[in-house]
């Protein structure tokens, strides 16, 4: 009893989970200029449009896709030092570092937005996409932090002695050792960003100031001119994206682990 | 090749070539970038903040407290007294405080019954709610408000359905007339707190299942087998075993999503009524929008970034209290 009550409760919350974006990604199947829901005269032209025909949202995609790749990877560069420092040393400096790096994540996003907006104004790349890319990294490296120390934590120390006690100096261990145990998760981290930056929204808005538009920025400015098929279309792209990138991270890595389960059971 | 032999291969071609050069460097270096990026950015918000606007400019460096001032009583304070922007922020907390507590109440029951799936089950509930976390802002709110908006979605659901006459018929339509939630004609979900409220626990719903995953998952099953056998029922076990060896990741969790939906934009702008709009609106409105006044913005972002730092310490001080008991 109390078991089929629990499996109708999981039900229910995947069913809420899942209404919203059911509703839009079925309104992309429109045939005319409104959303309709369920759609009328139901057609795929909208996904034409968005990845092909209209320059609006393939130019917006493009930005989308360079923001994104080029936030996972500098997050990813900037987060690996400051992971490493922290479990090698565990010195307060790095345990500082780590902190800091994180604190953009952890504010609420728009006052980060509003600071990086002054901040991009005083460098002068407000409104160029770099800016963005860096933006992203910036807000966005706490989360490779994350799981480069979880896959550092999970390296056997005797391998690490073992090294040691061949002569190996640092940089040898590092490359032999702790690089190739460590892969799985700095890849996690990179794929989290940039599924992240994909998505994210405020701090673009205020770091683009109008200069170039990302897809979901794309969207915003359109929702003032009420919906089109062709933002739903953009909303099954970006929810097909992510079911990828996380079944990728559960196929190949240990997504379990990865958001913190316990190890001993299975 | 083994790692031993990648060692022993890499030990003799390269004696020792690093110095502790990279090594004394790394941590400088590490520490200019990161003050640069992380930091930089909300010192100028606060050196802003007591900046000075200049009409028909833009605004300029001073040192002035008006910013704050206006905040707290209005521009025209003493003659004239205005708690606009305290209630903004009041708005910004009501909403926060309702939808974070409504998501992990919700979200603690379905995560007790993921962790107790197999791995692989797991795994792909994981990808499923992983998925909807990373969801943009934007898509969830269209998706909403395709849902709850007048001509199509629920109302309109409601009133084909007949919903809408039998909700008269046994005198709870005016009810939901009276919460704001109905027009004579049929129900209406926007613009009320009601659609706010969902929309925001909607966003943070994966979110809480994340963060209160580990801790659920590591939580001791033979101590509820054991109750069981003692004959304790689900809720007692519940009550007595799970509820206080998970009260902290609880209350941190609720913590930290409230904190974070502090700054929710989109939804607010989206579905609460103007009058009822938060202090992140007003950011906005100051800094890119209409009002074009920097440093007032900027002093509405300290005050939400020091309501945030406060309760983030307020709830870590409890929780050092908690654990010491």
């Amino acid at each position: 009893m109390m078991r089929s009550l629990g499996h109708l409760y999981m039900a229910l919350c995947a069913v809420l989970l899942a209404l919203p974006i059911a509703v839009v990604c079925g309104a992309a199947l429109n045939g005319g200029r409104s959303m309709f829901f369920p759609p009328r005269d139901p057609t795929l032209a909208r996904f034409g449009e968005f990845f092909v025909s209209e320059p609006v949202w393939t130019q917006a995609l493009l930005n989308s896709v360079i923001v994104a790749v080029g936030a996972a990877m500098l997050a990813v560069l900037l987060a690996w030092p400051v992971a490493y420092l922290l479990w090698s040393t565990g010195s307060k400096l790095s345990r500082t570092l780590a902190a800091l790096g994180s604190m953009p994540f952890a504010v609420p996003p728009i006052v980060f937005g509003v600071g990086l907006g002054f901040f991009w104004g005083f460098l002068g790349g407000l409104g160029t996409i770099w800016a963005g890319v860096v933006s992203h990294a910036v807000l966005l490296m706490a989360l490779p932090m994350v799981t480069i120390s979880i896959g550092l934590q999970s390296i056997d120390r005797s391998h690490l002695d073992a090294a040691a006690t061949m002569g190996a100096t640092e940089a040898v261990t590092f490359r032999t050792v702790i690089l190739p145990q460590t892969i799985p998760y700095t890849i996690s981290g990179f794929f989290f960003v940039l599924v992240l930056s994909f998505n994210e929204f405020i701090v673009m808005f205020f770091v683009s100031a109008s200069g170039f538009a990302t897809v979901t920025l794309q969207i915003f400015n359109s929702l003032r001119n009420g919906y089109t098929p062709t933002m739903a279309v953009a909303a099954i792209t970006f929810i097909g994206v992510s079911v990828l990138v996380f079944s990728a991270v559960a196929r190949w890595g240990d997504l379990p682990r990865l958001m913190g389960a316990d190890q001993s059971r299975n | 090749m083994t790692a031993v032999e990648r060692i022993e291969a890499d030990t003799a071609q390269r004696p020792a070539r690093e110095g502790p050069g990279l090594r004394r460097i790394l941590p400088w270096f590490l520490t200019g970038l990161i003050t640069l990026l992380c930091v930089v950015p909300f010192l100028l918000v606060i050196a802003i903040s007591f900046g000075r606007k200049i009409e028909g400019a833009a605004w300029t460096w001073d040192f002035t407290l008006a910013n704050y001032q206006r905040f707290f009583v209005g521009a025209l304070w003493p003659d004239d007294v205005t708690f606009l922007y305290l209630q903004q922020l009041g708005f910004s907390f009501w909403y926060a405080v309702i939808a974070s507590l409504l998501a992990v109440l919700t979200a603690l029951p379905f995560t007790l019954l993921l962790t107790r799936l197999s791995r692989r089950a797991q795994a792909a509930w994981l990808v499923f709610i992983l998925s909807s976390l990373s969801l943009s802002e934007v898509f969830i709110v269209m998706g909403w408000d395709i849902l709850l908006s007048n001509n199509s979605g629920l109302p309109a659901l409601f009133k084909s359905t007949g919903l809408t006459l039998w909700l008269k018929d046994v005198g709870w339509f005016q009810t939901l007339r009276d919460w704001g939630l109905a027009s004579p004609r049929n129900v209406k979900f926007k613009t009320s707190q009601f659609a706010t409220i969902l929309t925001m626990s909607y966003l943070v719903w994966p979110y809480a299942v994340i963060l209160l995953y580990p801790a659920l998952s590591r939580l001791d099953r033979s101590q509820s087998e054991a109750a069981r056998t003692m004959g304790a029922g689900g809720w007692t076990v519940a009550r007595t075993v799970i509820l206080p060896a998970i009260r902290l990741p609880l209350f941190g969790s609720t913590l930290l999503l409230f904190v974070f939906l502090l700054g929710t934009y989109v939804a607010v702008t989206v579905f609460a009524a103007p009058a009822q709009h938060t202090t992140a609106v007003a950011i906005y409105t100051n800094i890119r929008g209409a009002n074009l006044n920097a440093p007032f913005g900027a002093t509405q972002a300290v005050i939400l970034l020091i309501s945030a730092g406060l309760c983030l310490g307020l709830g870590h001080r409890l929780n050092k209290w908690a654990e010491a008991r």
